[in-house]
């Protein structure tokens, strides 16, 4: 008999309701097996408790016994709890002592000032991005001729901002690639056009290239001059509108 | 006077007449061969009084004039080889789209069409080459866009959204400007000219960076400044709530009192 039968059987056992043959084969095993002699011990004691009388069962045997139990157990967790917590407080020291991990907010008065200086820092940073980047409208430069600060040069250098002229290459590639794309599919629609729709489009776009090509000279000359930088985008544009309608004709 | 003419006054009278009748005739026989290839496509549609008209023609002058009635009539005259038009009656919007209704084809004449809408319909007209003509509308927006070259010509226009774009041609302006209204013009070869009233108020922004010709007429005062080496003027007419733009790449923008 293996224990999983054993303690199925053993209220069947302890109710006397086993026939013989199994009776002696529990016998056997609880004779042997320390686990399920404690499982029928115990179980025996639940049975007996239940069939005492009802007033009895409500009253504990033994209250002052049952109270110091109790106390045991509720002293036995606390002791846990006090252990665990004297576990972490001393990871936490041992870590302060090796100067790796905070040891509570313990700042010096140094610590605090170069904190709040560098927050004031990074955000000031932060703000100035955001304007330079996304702030100003459009419409609303209406100088020319801004040269950029020490302090945007220096943010340049270092890559946390973009310079006029590294913003200018960027646009003008993103645009180049467009221009080349619409560019390809004139090409493959020009020949069906009649003469007067490609004199038109080749008037237009030497109109516009003229344009473009002013504007280029002047920036390649003054880099900071927005205006015309501003006016290439805008040629820029139209040159890929042109492109892009007469590709669908 | 010239001596040609005063040998053909000497000459006898019925070879005169022969030379005149001649002359009528060959006109004549040109002129009923134009109208000849010309076709011409018409059509009435029941419109709300602020109904949109959307045009996108190919190439030829587009002219779109209001009136007093809440109908929308479309007459177009078809050069040869005709175009195929198909316009589209949808809730609150007349549309009519050449150039998708020619896609493939090779060969499409011009279309000249002259479109008559009630007075506050909003017009948005495009068109890749070819005049465009917008007169007598008060809508919400009146859009006029050459992609190539063509002359736009808005007049006595009363909206308050109004767009102008061409690449080639002159563009001018005679209408309202409307309070918290938005106006813009450009081209990058041309004439713009602005015929706007003097009580307007408005925010400008006039860029003419090749020529740095903008010349503000009545307009220029005390709050507009000339910048970046008279290539731009900025500033304000009267409360400034309405904004205009003019940029022209490379001609002129004038400013006329209305």
């Amino acid at each position: 008999m293996n224990c999983e039968h054993c303690q199925d059987l053993i209220s069947v056992f302890l109710d006397n309701e086993l026939d013989q043959p199994s009776a002696d084969r529990l016998r056997e095993h609880l004779a042997v097996c320390d686990e399920c002699s404690r499982v029928c011990e115990d179980l025996a004691m639940i049975m007996d408790v239940c069939r005492l009388d009802e007033d009895e069962a409500a009253m504990p045997p033994n209250p002052q016994a049952l109270w110091c139990r109790i106390n045991n157990v509720i002293e036995s967790e606390v002791q846990a709890e006090i252990l665990k917590e004297h576990k972490e407080q001393e990871k936490a020291a041992a870590a302060a002592e090796s100067g790796w991990l905070p040891r509570r907010w313990n700042f010096s008065f140094m610590q605090l000032a170069s904190a709040v200086v560098g927050i004031a820092l990074i955000s000031s940073l932060v703000t100035l991005i955001a304007i330079r980047n996304y702030g100003a409208p459009a419409g609303s430069d209406l100088s020319s001729n801004t040269p950029p600060t020490l302090f945007e040069k220096i943010l340049g250098k270092v890559g946390l901002m973009e310079t006029p002229e590294q913003k200018r290459s960027r646009v003008l590639k993103e645009r180049e690639a467009a221009i080349d794309y619409w560019n390809k599919r004139v090409e493959a629609r020009r020949a069906q056009w009649n003469t007067t729709l490609r004199d038109a489009f080749d008037r237009n776009l030497h109109e516009i290239d003229q344009a473009v090509d002013e504007y280029t000279e002047i920036l390649q000359e003054n880099p900071q001059d927005e205006l015309s930088s501003e006016m290439l985008d805008s040629a820029l544009d139209e040159k890929m509108e042109l492109l892009r309608q007469f590709s669908e004709l | 006077m010239n001596v040609k003419l005063k040998k053909f006054l000497n000459l006898p009278g019925i070879i005169k007449t022969t030379v005149l009748l001649s002359v009528v005739f060959f006109f004549a026989a040109a002129g009923a061969q134009d109208l000849a290839a010309q076709k011409k496509f018409s059509k009435t549609y029941p419109a709300s009084k602020n109904v949109r008209l959307q045009l996108m023609n190919r190439t030829g002058t587009v002219t779109v004039e209001g009136w007093d009635k809440d109908q929308i009539q479309i007459s177009a005259y078809l050069e040869a080889p005709a175009a195929n038009i198909v316009p589209q009656s949808l809730s609150g919007m007349i549309l009519i789209n050449v150039v998708k209704d020619n896609q493939g084809r090779n060969e499409v004449g011009n279309v000249n069409f002259l479109v008559k809408v009630p007075y506050s319909s909003s017009v948005d007209i495009e068109t890749v080459m070819g005049n465009l003509n917008i007169s007598n509308v008060a809508g919400t927006l009146v859009r006029a866009h050459i992609t190539s070259e063509g002359d736009i010509t808005l007049t006595n226009i009363a909206a308050a959204n109004v767009s102008a774009e061409n690449v080639i041609g002159d563009i001018f302006y005679d209408g309202d400007i409307q309070s918290r209204g938005n106006y813009r013009f450009i081209s990058t070869k041309g004439n713009i000219n602005l015929r706007i009233p003097f009580n307007a108020g408005f925010k400008l922004v006039a860029t003419a960076p090749s020529t740095r010709s903008i010349s503000l007429g009545a307009f220029s005062g005390g709050n507009m400044n000339f910048v970046s080496e008279g290539r731009r003027v900025y500033g304000q007419n009267g409360d400034g709530s309405a904004t205009i733009t003019v940029t022209n790449q490379r001609g002129s923008i004038s400013f006329i009192r209305r």
